[in-house]
């Protein structure tokens, strides 16, 4: 136990988070689930439903703190106390236990997760057909796998995806699961599009509009799959939507050094060239056919019903104080 | 540093008006050294490069057309003024043809452009030269990463450069308020074969409701378009895209595929700045009829005079 009374095996998890030695939203977010787990069951003070539900809302607003930009961190935290206080136990072992199954829950769901939506999207692939990717997706791999081994999938088109290349690990990966896979430049998309049938891509955010936020480049090769009538499946795991755009939040967009575009030498030698590298971009939803998560298909406009679902009773609080001002030491009375 | 940008695929090229030039100087040298067969010999190898190579490249067809016409008709006497004419009246048009541009840009315009065409080059010169500042936004341009010598040079002009990946250029098209476009190759419909990419500049540019302008003297009409023959688009694979050590460290059976040019649809292009003027793209044979006095103009298939010239001087 630690002054605080907040086990040490949290603050381990809580700063493992922090220094993004955890990464990656699935990991991010399972990680939390089981700080949440182990935060109940090594419980130490009063036992009775007050104190610790007060006690949880101290440990989640630790958790939350530590990488509020995350967003399936948030969403892990808020998925388990909610259960807490929609299920308003009567005695403190029950209030355990509910902590305790929920975050179990989370956990094995997250794990399916990915499989599930590999199979759904798999469903969606008609016979013999050509399909492009952009940047790396672990689920839109997966899902693209899927759908070959049903033997729908003749040939996949991977961008490049610029300045860090990590089309070639979705390149790499989908050889490695005897996809055949052609590389091509950014530049390209339009270019090869006409012989395109679906395009597959992943999401880093879904907002609460349906808007999806994935890597830059992202929106164009919706764009020009529109204009040749390709349809266009994202496919995200439910704790990728983002809670605090239905608040109007708006999703930061990085933008990263320009050293990943150019070398740094280049630079020294042009001074006033600038290099804008931004990391992300935003897809509109009038550009994605479907999102396909865990827990089903849905259109992107949908969106705001996967967050109602999911989050509850939370969304109210954010409506009132937005993510970071919220404290759930208040609310978990 | 190049080293560095070789891993990337960096690769200086010809342009389509700078192959043009490089073709007149080569042809000029050989017309004053060699005599009348070992030139046609020297045409033939320079059409047959030009096919295997850059079988797009209008501006080079065109003026092989004209320069193996005349040394069919009048022999080799007449070749190096006629080309000496070439090269003057063909830098004339560009330059014409970007001060026709230039028309089109406002005091403190932001300009989205592509690879690092002649064309454009000589339009932002000239921008400088009547003082019209304005931001440009410059995409790196894969495969080649030519838009990185286009920045160098738009940096020496003193404009304020963007430099982007090309996976960017949707998300700053809402800061921009006119594109312009090199060509390659201008087709009969008004299809515009351009850099790799530049199609989908054109489609963001239209999606955001911004003008699109490509600038190309009338040598890049492709006239054999006109009787329905396709452009052919060059493609390349791994090669232009990373260097070997790269290549290695990617799977054995990694497979990539690079095109250098793609072609923009009449529909996404507002106009056409030639050394005649500003015209809509599907304008061009109206303006080509005034000019060659009938529309499809007589020319004579490029193939056609190959065959000749193998006849005429047994090779």
């Amino acid at each position: 136990m630690t002054e605080q009374g907040i086990p040490a095996k949290v603050l381990e998890i809580a700063e493992g988070i922090k220094t993004m030695r955890i990464r990656g939203a699935g990991k991010i977010a399972r990680a939390v689930a089981e700080a949440l787990k182990i935060a109940a069951l090594e419980y130490g003070g009063v036992k009775e439903v007050a104190p610790f539900k007060r006690y949880m809302g101290k440990v989640a607003d630790l958790i939350i703190a530590t990488r509020p930009t995350a967003v399936s961190l948030p969403n892990a935290v808020m998925y388990v106390l909610s259960s807490l206080h929609r299920a308003n136990p009567g005695t403190f072992e029950d209030a355990v236990n509910t902590v305790v199954l929920t975050a179990e829950k989370f956990i094995e769901e997250s794990i399916n997760a990915v499989k599930v939506i590999s199979e759904t999207a798999a469903r969606r692939i008609r016979e013999n057909s050509i399909i492009l990717t952009h940047c790396h997706s672990s689920v839109a791999v997966s899902a693209i796998t899927e759908a070959y081994k049903l033997g729908r999938v003749v040939k996949v088109y991977s961008t490049e995806t610029r300045p860090f290349y990590q089309g070639r690990i979705t390149a790499k990966q989908l050889l490695e699961n005897g996809v055949p896979v052609v590389q091509i430049p950014d530049s390209a998309v339009r270019y090869v599009m006409h012989e395109v049938d679906h395009v597959v891509i992943g999401a880093d955010t879904v907002a609460s509009n349906g808007a999806v936020v994935n890597k830059i480049g992202t929106s164009q090769v919706a764009l020009a799959a529109k204009e040749a009538r390709v349809r266009v499946y994202v496919v995200a795991e439910t704790y990728k939507f983002s809670p605090t755009t239905l608040v109007g939040e708006p999703v930061p967009i990085e933008f990263r050094d320009p050293t990943e575009v150019v070398p740094d030498s280049w630079l020294q030698k042009h001074p006033r060239i600038k290099v804008l590298n931004p990391s992300f971009d935003v897809t509109p939803p009038e550009y994605i056919d479907a999102i396909i998560t865990e827990i089903g298909v849905i259109p992107p406009q949908a969106a705001i019903l996967v967050l109602m679902e999911r989050l509850g009773w939370a969304l109210d609080k954010i409506k009132q104080g937005g993510l970071t001002k919220i404290k759930f030491e208040d609310y978990t009375e | 540093m190049e080293r560095e940008l070789i891993k990337h695929g960096f690769k200086q090229r010809y342009t389509g008006s700078e192959i043009v030039f490089a073709t007149l100087d080569a042809l000029k040298e050989y017309s004053v050294s060699s005599n009348e067969k070992s030139f046609a010999k020297h045409l033939l190898e320079t059409y047959e490069k030009i096919i295997a190579e850059r079988p797009a490249s209008a501006g080079v067809l065109n003026i092989l057309r004209v320069v193996i016409e005349s040394f069919l008709k009048t022999g080799l006497q007449t070749i190096p003024s006629l080309i000496t004419d070439l090269r003057s009246s063909y830098e004339k048009a560009l330059w014409a043809a970007a001060e026709v541009a230039c028309k089109r840009v406002s005091k403190g315009d932001v300009l989205m452009t592509s690879s690092n065409s002649l064309a454009v080059r000589r339009f932002f010169a000239k921008l400088r030269e009547e003082n019209i500042e304005v931001e440009v936004y410059v995409p790196e341009s894969r495969p080649g990463l030519e838009g990185l010598l286009l920045a160098e040079y738009l940096e020496e002009l003193g404009f304020n450069v963007n430099l982007i990946v090309d996976s960017a250029m949707r998300y700053f098209m809402k800061n921009v308020d006119k594109v312009f476009l090199g060509a390659e190759a201008v087709a009969a419909n008004g299809a515009v074969v351009s850099k790799a990419g530049s199609s989908l500049m054109a489609l963001a540019a239209k999606e955001a409701r911004v003008r699109v302008y490509v600038i190309a003297p009338l040598l890049k009409f492709s006239f054999e378009s006109v009787y329905g023959e396709m452009i052919k688009l060059p493609e390349g694979g791994w090669d232009l895209l990373m260097d070997d050590e790269t290549r290695n460290m990617l799977p054995v059976n990694y497979a990539a595929r690079a095109p250098l040019y793609d072609v923009t649809p009449p529909e996404y292009i507002d106009a056409i700045a030639t050394e005649y003027g500003i015209f809509s793209p599907q304008a061009i044979p109206i303006l080509l009829k005034e000019i060659y006095g009938s529309y499809p103009p007589t020319i004579s298939p490029l193939p056609k005079l190959v065959k000749q010239l193998e006849e005429v001087y047994h090779i």
